[in-house]
Protein backbone atom coordinates (compact mmCIF):
# COMPACT_ATOMS: atom_id res chain seq x y z
CA UNK A 1 0.00 0.00 0.00
CA UNK A 2 1.31 3.05 -0.94
CA UNK A 3 1.57 5.75 1.92
CA UNK A 4 0.28 9.10 1.28
CA UNK A 5 2.02 11.89 2.88
CA UNK A 6 -0.30 15.25 3.36
CA UNK A 7 2.34 17.58 4.70
CA UNK A 8 3.51 18.92 1.46
CA UNK A 9 -0.65 19.91 0.52
CA UNK A 10 -1.09 21.57 4.00
CA UNK A 11 1.75 23.55 3.73
CA UNK A 12 0.91 24.99 0.43
CA UNK A 13 -2.86 25.91 1.96
CA UNK A 14 -1.59 27.02 4.89
CA UNK A 15 0.49 29.44 2.80
CA UNK A 16 -2.55 30.27 0.65
CA UNK A 17 -4.40 31.48 4.22
CA UNK A 18 -1.29 33.29 5.10
CA UNK A 19 -1.86 35.29 2.21
CA UNK A 20 -5.46 36.59 2.95
CA UNK A 21 -3.86 38.62 5.36
CA UNK A 22 -1.38 40.67 2.93
CA UNK A 23 -3.39 44.15 3.00
CA UNK A 24 -1.39 45.25 -0.56
CA UNK A 25 -0.04 49.22 -0.29
CA UNK A 26 0.22 50.13 3.26
CA UNK A 27 -2.62 52.81 4.50
CA UNK A 28 -1.72 55.48 7.13
CA UNK A 29 -4.29 58.38 8.76
CA UNK A 30 -6.18 60.50 6.08
CA UNK A 31 -5.39 64.04 6.38
CA UNK A 32 -8.27 66.64 4.98
CA UNK A 33 -8.52 69.83 3.15
CA UNK A 34 -10.42 70.70 0.45
CA UNK A 35 -10.94 69.13 -3.02
CA UNK A 36 -9.39 71.80 -5.32
CA UNK A 37 -7.07 70.75 -7.60
CA UNK A 38 -4.25 73.51 -7.14
CA UNK A 39 -1.06 71.89 -5.89
CA UNK A 40 0.21 72.52 -2.48
CA UNK A 41 2.79 75.04 -1.59
CA UNK A 42 5.33 73.08 0.77
CA UNK A 43 4.27 70.95 3.57
CA UNK A 44 7.07 69.76 5.75
CA UNK A 45 4.47 66.90 7.79
CA UNK A 46 5.21 63.36 6.44
CA UNK A 47 2.97 62.44 3.90
CA UNK A 48 -0.44 60.33 5.22
CA UNK A 49 -2.22 58.24 3.00
CA UNK A 50 -1.59 54.90 0.80
CA UNK A 51 2.17 54.29 -0.03
CA UNK A 52 3.10 53.23 -2.75
CA UNK A 53 7.11 52.41 -3.13
CA UNK A 54 9.40 53.72 -1.46
CA UNK A 55 7.31 56.66 -0.48
CA UNK A 56 7.88 60.00 0.00
CA UNK A 57 11.55 61.30 2.30
CA UNK A 58 11.67 64.75 1.30
CA UNK A 59 9.75 67.02 3.75
CA UNK A 60 9.56 70.07 1.24
CA UNK A 61 7.56 70.03 -1.97
CA UNK A 62 8.76 71.71 -4.78
CA UNK A 63 5.44 73.49 -7.35
CA UNK A 64 4.80 71.88 -10.39
CA UNK A 65 5.07 75.03 -12.20
CA UNK A 66 8.39 75.65 -10.92
CA UNK A 67 9.16 72.29 -12.06
CA UNK A 68 7.65 73.12 -15.72
CA UNK A 69 9.07 76.69 -16.08
CA UNK A 70 12.40 75.76 -15.95
CA UNK A 71 12.95 71.91 -15.90
CA UNK A 72 16.42 72.26 -16.56
CA UNK A 73 17.40 73.70 -14.14
CA UNK A 74 16.02 70.41 -12.13
CA UNK A 75 16.81 67.58 -13.77
CA UNK A 76 19.02 64.99 -12.28
CA UNK A 77 17.28 66.40 -8.86
CA UNK A 78 15.07 64.04 -6.34
CA UNK A 79 11.91 66.19 -5.89
CA UNK A 80 8.89 66.20 -3.63
CA UNK A 81 5.82 67.35 -5.57
CA UNK A 82 2.01 67.21 -4.97
CA UNK A 83 -0.95 67.75 -6.54
CA UNK A 84 -4.53 66.40 -7.76
CA UNK A 85 -4.36 63.13 -10.02
CA UNK A 86 -6.01 63.91 -12.93
CA UNK A 87 -5.16 60.79 -15.02
CA UNK A 88 -3.78 57.49 -14.58
CA UNK A 89 -2.41 54.82 -16.88
CA UNK A 90 -5.40 52.80 -17.73
CA UNK A 91 -3.91 49.33 -18.52
CA UNK A 92 -0.86 49.07 -15.93
CA UNK A 93 -1.03 52.23 -13.51
CA UNK A 94 2.62 52.55 -14.44
CA UNK A 95 1.79 56.61 -14.42
CA UNK A 96 0.04 59.24 -13.08
CA UNK A 97 -0.65 63.09 -13.91
CA UNK A 98 -0.55 65.63 -11.05
CA UNK A 99 -2.19 68.69 -11.88
CA UNK A 100 -0.43 72.07 -11.62
CA UNK A 101 -2.22 75.53 -11.09
CA UNK A 102 -2.50 76.28 -15.09
CA UNK A 103 -5.03 75.31 -17.02
CA UNK A 104 -3.78 72.17 -19.00
CA UNK A 105 -0.77 72.08 -16.56
CA UNK A 106 0.42 68.58 -15.98
CA UNK A 107 3.88 66.50 -14.91
CA UNK A 108 4.02 62.64 -15.45
CA UNK A 109 4.65 61.09 -12.51
CA UNK A 110 6.70 57.59 -13.98
CA UNK A 111 7.22 54.64 -12.67
CA UNK A 112 8.39 50.60 -14.03
CA UNK A 113 5.48 48.63 -14.99
CA UNK A 114 5.00 46.87 -11.73
CA UNK A 115 6.85 48.24 -9.60
CA UNK A 116 3.62 50.40 -8.63
CA UNK A 117 0.92 49.93 -9.73
CA UNK A 118 -1.28 53.11 -9.49
CA UNK A 119 -5.55 52.95 -9.20
CA UNK A 120 -7.20 54.01 -12.53
CA UNK A 121 -9.77 55.07 -10.40
CA UNK A 122 -7.24 57.52 -8.10
CA UNK A 123 -8.50 60.55 -10.70
CA UNK A 124 -9.03 63.47 -8.13
CA UNK A 125 -6.93 62.16 -5.37
CA UNK A 126 -4.44 63.82 -3.94
CA UNK A 127 -1.26 62.81 -4.30
CA UNK A 128 2.19 63.14 -2.71
CA UNK A 129 5.05 61.80 -4.51
CA UNK A 130 9.02 61.78 -5.00
CA UNK A 131 10.81 60.78 -7.70
CA UNK A 132 13.96 62.41 -9.94
CA UNK A 133 13.26 64.95 -12.74
CA UNK A 134 13.96 64.16 -16.16
CA UNK A 135 13.56 65.79 -19.93
CA UNK A 136 13.03 64.58 -23.12
CA UNK A 137 13.60 66.61 -26.32
CA UNK A 138 11.49 65.18 -29.41
CA UNK A 139 12.16 66.19 -32.59
CA UNK A 140 9.25 67.10 -34.72
CA UNK A 141 8.37 63.27 -35.67
CA UNK A 142 8.94 61.94 -32.29
CA UNK A 143 6.64 64.30 -31.43
CA UNK A 144 4.17 62.99 -33.86
CA UNK A 145 4.67 59.71 -32.91
CA UNK A 146 4.47 60.37 -29.67
CA UNK A 147 1.11 62.17 -29.73
CA UNK A 148 -0.22 59.36 -32.18
CA UNK A 149 0.92 56.84 -29.53
CA UNK A 150 -1.30 58.93 -26.90
CA UNK A 151 -4.62 59.33 -28.93
CA UNK A 152 -3.94 55.44 -30.03
CA UNK A 153 -3.49 54.19 -26.72
CA UNK A 154 -4.80 56.70 -24.19
CA UNK A 155 -7.46 58.08 -26.38
CA UNK A 156 -6.12 61.59 -25.39
CA UNK A 157 -7.80 64.73 -27.99
CA UNK A 158 -5.46 65.77 -29.26
CA UNK A 159 -4.97 65.01 -33.68
CA UNK A 160 -1.29 64.53 -34.47
CA UNK A 161 -1.25 65.84 -37.44
CA UNK A 162 -1.99 69.71 -35.71
CA UNK A 163 1.84 68.84 -34.23
CA UNK A 164 3.42 71.42 -36.08
CA UNK A 165 6.38 72.12 -33.36
CA UNK A 166 8.50 69.46 -31.37
CA UNK A 167 8.06 68.88 -27.59
CA UNK A 168 9.81 68.73 -24.73
CA UNK A 169 8.48 65.71 -22.37
CA UNK A 170 9.11 66.40 -18.45
CA UNK A 171 8.41 64.09 -15.79
CA UNK A 172 9.62 62.51 -12.74
CA UNK A 173 11.01 58.87 -12.76
CA UNK A 174 8.92 58.34 -9.76
CA UNK A 175 10.52 56.17 -6.34
CA UNK A 176 7.26 56.13 -4.14
CA UNK A 177 4.02 58.05 -3.51
CA UNK A 178 1.18 58.38 -1.46
CA UNK A 179 -2.30 58.71 -2.51
CA UNK A 180 -5.06 60.18 0.03
CA UNK A 181 -8.15 61.09 -0.89
CA UNK A 182 -8.03 65.45 -0.03
CA UNK A 183 -5.07 67.28 0.01
CA UNK B 1 11.10 2.17 -6.16
CA UNK B 2 10.41 4.05 -3.47
CA UNK B 3 11.03 7.40 -4.41
CA UNK B 4 8.56 7.07 -7.38
CA UNK B 5 5.61 6.08 -5.18
CA UNK B 6 6.58 9.34 -3.27
CA UNK B 7 7.25 11.36 -6.03
CA UNK B 8 3.47 10.07 -7.48
CA UNK B 9 2.23 11.12 -4.15
CA UNK B 10 3.55 14.39 -4.28
CA UNK B 11 2.57 15.24 -7.19
CA UNK B 12 -0.82 14.42 -6.83
CA UNK B 13 -1.48 15.95 -3.52
CA UNK B 14 1.03 19.46 -4.71
CA UNK B 15 -0.97 19.26 -7.64
CA UNK B 16 -4.54 19.11 -6.06
CA UNK B 17 -3.34 22.20 -4.16
CA UNK B 18 -2.04 24.22 -7.01
CA UNK B 19 -5.17 23.94 -9.51
CA UNK B 20 -6.73 26.95 -8.39
CA UNK B 21 -3.54 28.85 -8.66
CA UNK B 22 -2.24 27.23 -11.58
CA UNK B 23 -6.06 28.20 -13.28
CA UNK B 24 -6.25 31.68 -11.64
CA UNK B 25 -2.88 32.06 -13.19
CA UNK B 26 -3.76 30.69 -16.76
CA UNK B 27 -6.40 33.03 -16.79
CA UNK B 28 -4.52 36.25 -15.87
CA UNK B 29 -1.89 35.13 -18.15
CA UNK B 30 -4.48 34.58 -21.35
CA UNK B 31 -5.99 37.97 -20.30
CA UNK B 32 -2.69 40.19 -20.17
CA UNK B 33 -1.37 38.31 -23.08
CA UNK B 34 -3.13 40.57 -24.89
CA UNK B 35 -3.11 44.22 -23.56
CA UNK B 36 -2.57 45.94 -26.46
CA UNK B 37 -5.76 44.84 -27.56
CA UNK B 38 -7.84 45.46 -24.74
CA UNK B 39 -8.40 46.88 -20.84
CA UNK B 40 -7.72 43.36 -19.27
CA UNK B 41 -8.29 44.96 -15.74
CA UNK B 42 -10.76 48.01 -16.60
CA UNK B 43 -14.39 48.78 -18.45
CA UNK B 44 -14.75 52.16 -19.38
CA UNK B 45 -18.33 53.37 -20.41
CA UNK B 46 -18.84 56.92 -21.88
CA UNK B 47 -22.11 58.35 -22.23
CA UNK B 48 -22.65 61.95 -24.01
CA UNK B 49 -24.76 64.72 -22.51
CA UNK B 50 -25.42 68.34 -23.18
CA UNK B 51 -26.43 70.62 -20.50
CA UNK B 52 -26.31 73.66 -22.36
CA UNK B 53 -23.28 76.68 -21.58
CA UNK B 54 -22.25 76.76 -18.42
CA UNK B 55 -23.06 80.04 -16.09
CA UNK B 56 -20.21 82.22 -15.52
CA UNK B 57 -18.53 82.58 -12.24
CA UNK B 58 -15.46 80.42 -10.78
CA UNK B 59 -14.36 76.77 -11.94
CA UNK B 60 -15.89 75.28 -8.62
CA UNK B 61 -19.16 76.61 -8.89
CA UNK B 62 -19.34 75.34 -12.53
CA UNK B 63 -17.96 72.05 -11.56
CA UNK B 64 -20.84 72.11 -9.23
CA UNK B 65 -23.56 73.10 -11.90
CA UNK B 66 -22.37 70.31 -14.19
CA UNK B 67 -23.34 67.86 -11.25
CA UNK B 68 -26.45 69.56 -10.59
CA UNK B 69 -27.57 69.27 -14.25
CA UNK B 70 -26.22 65.64 -14.81
CA UNK B 71 -28.07 64.88 -11.26
CA UNK B 72 -24.61 63.26 -9.33
CA UNK B 73 -23.96 63.23 -6.39
CA UNK B 74 -22.07 65.96 -4.85
CA UNK B 75 -20.84 64.04 -2.08
CA UNK B 76 -18.75 62.07 -4.56
CA UNK B 77 -17.18 65.18 -6.17
CA UNK B 78 -13.41 64.62 -5.57
CA UNK B 79 -12.03 67.97 -7.64
CA UNK B 80 -11.94 69.74 -10.88
CA UNK B 81 -9.25 70.85 -13.29
CA UNK B 82 -9.42 72.69 -16.27
CA UNK B 83 -7.78 70.57 -19.28
CA UNK B 84 -7.85 73.65 -22.22
CA UNK B 85 -9.69 77.04 -22.44
CA UNK B 86 -12.73 75.48 -22.82
CA UNK B 87 -12.53 72.07 -21.52
CA UNK B 88 -13.83 71.77 -17.51
CA UNK B 89 -12.94 68.18 -15.98
CA UNK B 90 -14.87 66.90 -12.70
CA UNK B 91 -13.32 63.91 -10.82
CA UNK B 92 -15.74 62.16 -8.79
CA UNK B 93 -15.19 58.92 -6.76
CA UNK B 94 -14.34 55.69 -8.33
CA UNK B 95 -12.79 57.05 -11.10
CA UNK B 96 -16.05 58.72 -12.20
CA UNK B 97 -15.40 61.70 -14.74
CA UNK B 98 -17.58 64.76 -16.45
CA UNK B 99 -15.50 65.97 -19.03
CA UNK B 100 -17.40 69.26 -20.36
CA UNK B 101 -17.25 72.24 -23.08
CA UNK B 102 -17.85 75.22 -21.03
CA UNK B 103 -18.74 77.44 -23.73
CA UNK B 104 -21.28 75.04 -25.49
CA UNK B 105 -22.39 72.47 -22.32
CA UNK B 106 -21.49 69.50 -24.44
CA UNK B 107 -19.19 66.39 -22.44
CA UNK B 108 -18.85 63.18 -21.79
CA UNK B 109 -19.11 61.01 -18.56
CA UNK B 110 -16.81 58.49 -17.95
CA UNK B 111 -17.43 55.91 -15.74
CA UNK B 112 -14.96 52.57 -14.84
CA UNK B 113 -16.10 49.69 -13.48
CA UNK B 114 -13.55 46.57 -12.87
CA UNK B 115 -13.69 43.15 -14.70
CA UNK B 116 -15.01 40.71 -12.30
CA UNK B 117 -12.71 38.09 -11.82
CA UNK B 118 -9.71 38.87 -14.36
CA UNK B 119 -9.39 42.32 -11.55
CA UNK B 120 -8.29 39.75 -8.92
CA UNK B 121 -6.78 37.20 -11.02
CA UNK B 122 -4.37 39.82 -12.60
CA UNK B 123 -3.71 41.81 -9.46
CA UNK B 124 -2.45 38.03 -7.96
CA UNK B 125 -0.74 37.08 -11.29
CA UNK B 126 0.87 40.44 -11.67
CA UNK B 127 1.96 40.65 -7.41
CA UNK B 128 0.23 44.17 -7.13
CA UNK B 129 -0.56 42.60 -3.96
CA UNK B 130 3.39 42.62 -3.10
CA UNK B 131 4.33 42.04 0.30
CA UNK B 132 3.38 38.42 1.81
CA UNK B 133 1.75 37.29 -1.73
CA UNK B 134 5.20 37.86 -3.26
CA UNK B 135 6.47 34.36 -1.13
CA UNK B 136 3.40 32.86 -1.73
CA UNK B 137 3.86 33.55 -5.46
CA UNK B 138 7.50 32.22 -5.43
CA UNK B 139 6.31 28.97 -3.21
CA UNK B 140 3.44 28.52 -6.23
CA UNK B 141 6.38 28.89 -8.85
CA UNK B 142 8.81 26.54 -6.74
CA UNK B 143 5.69 23.81 -6.68
CA UNK B 144 4.76 24.48 -10.31
CA UNK B 145 8.57 23.11 -11.29
CA UNK B 146 8.41 20.48 -8.59
CA UNK B 147 5.18 19.13 -10.53
CA UNK B 148 6.44 19.43 -14.31
CA UNK B 149 10.18 17.32 -12.50
CA UNK B 150 7.68 14.91 -10.75
CA UNK B 151 5.70 14.65 -13.81
CA UNK B 152 8.41 13.29 -16.00
CA UNK B 153 8.67 10.31 -13.43
CA UNK B 154 4.99 9.42 -13.38
CA UNK B 155 5.52 6.24 -15.79
CA UNK B 156 7.99 3.58 -16.42
CA UNK B 157 8.88 1.91 -19.48
CA UNK B 158 8.20 3.04 -23.07
CA UNK B 159 5.53 5.32 -21.73
CA UNK B 160 8.09 6.80 -19.48
CA UNK B 161 10.95 9.71 -19.63
CA UNK B 162 13.20 6.60 -21.06
CA UNK B 163 11.07 5.90 -23.45
CA UNK B 164 8.92 8.37 -25.90
CA UNK B 165 8.90 10.57 -22.83
CA UNK B 166 12.34 11.87 -23.96
CA UNK B 167 10.44 12.92 -27.48
CA UNK B 168 7.58 14.63 -26.04
CA UNK B 169 10.20 16.40 -23.25
CA UNK B 170 12.13 17.73 -26.46
CA UNK B 171 9.72 19.01 -28.29
CA UNK B 172 8.12 21.04 -25.70
CA UNK B 173 11.82 22.22 -25.22
CA UNK B 174 12.05 22.78 -28.98
CA UNK B 175 9.16 25.47 -29.07
CA UNK B 176 10.88 28.08 -26.58
CA UNK B 177 14.35 27.58 -27.85
CA UNK B 178 12.49 28.21 -31.46
CA UNK B 179 11.28 31.75 -30.38
CA UNK B 180 15.00 32.55 -28.30
CA UNK B 181 16.65 31.83 -31.53
CA UNK B 182 14.72 34.02 -33.36
CA UNK B 183 14.84 36.94 -31.54
CA UNK B 184 18.31 36.91 -31.85
CA UNK B 185 18.64 36.39 -35.04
Amino acid sequence: MIRRPLAPALALALAGLLAACDAGPKTTSTASASTSGAPAAAPAAPAAGETFGAGVKLPDATAIDTLLADPKAHVGKTVRVEGMVVDVCPKRGCWMDLAGAGPGQKLRFKVTDGEMVFPVDAKGKYAVVEGVVAINELTLEQTKEYVAYQQREYGADRDPATVTEPMTIVRLDGTGAVLRDKK
Amino acid sequence: MKWRRWFRALHRDVGYVAVALTISYALSGLAVNHIEDWNPNYRFEVTSFEIGPLPPGDLSARAAFVVAQLRLDPTTVRGHFQETATDLRVFLADGQEARVDMTTGRGRLKTITTRAVLFEVNSLHLNNLKGVWTYVADLFAVALMFLAVTGMTMMKGDRGLAGRGKWFVAAGLLIPLGFIVYMYA
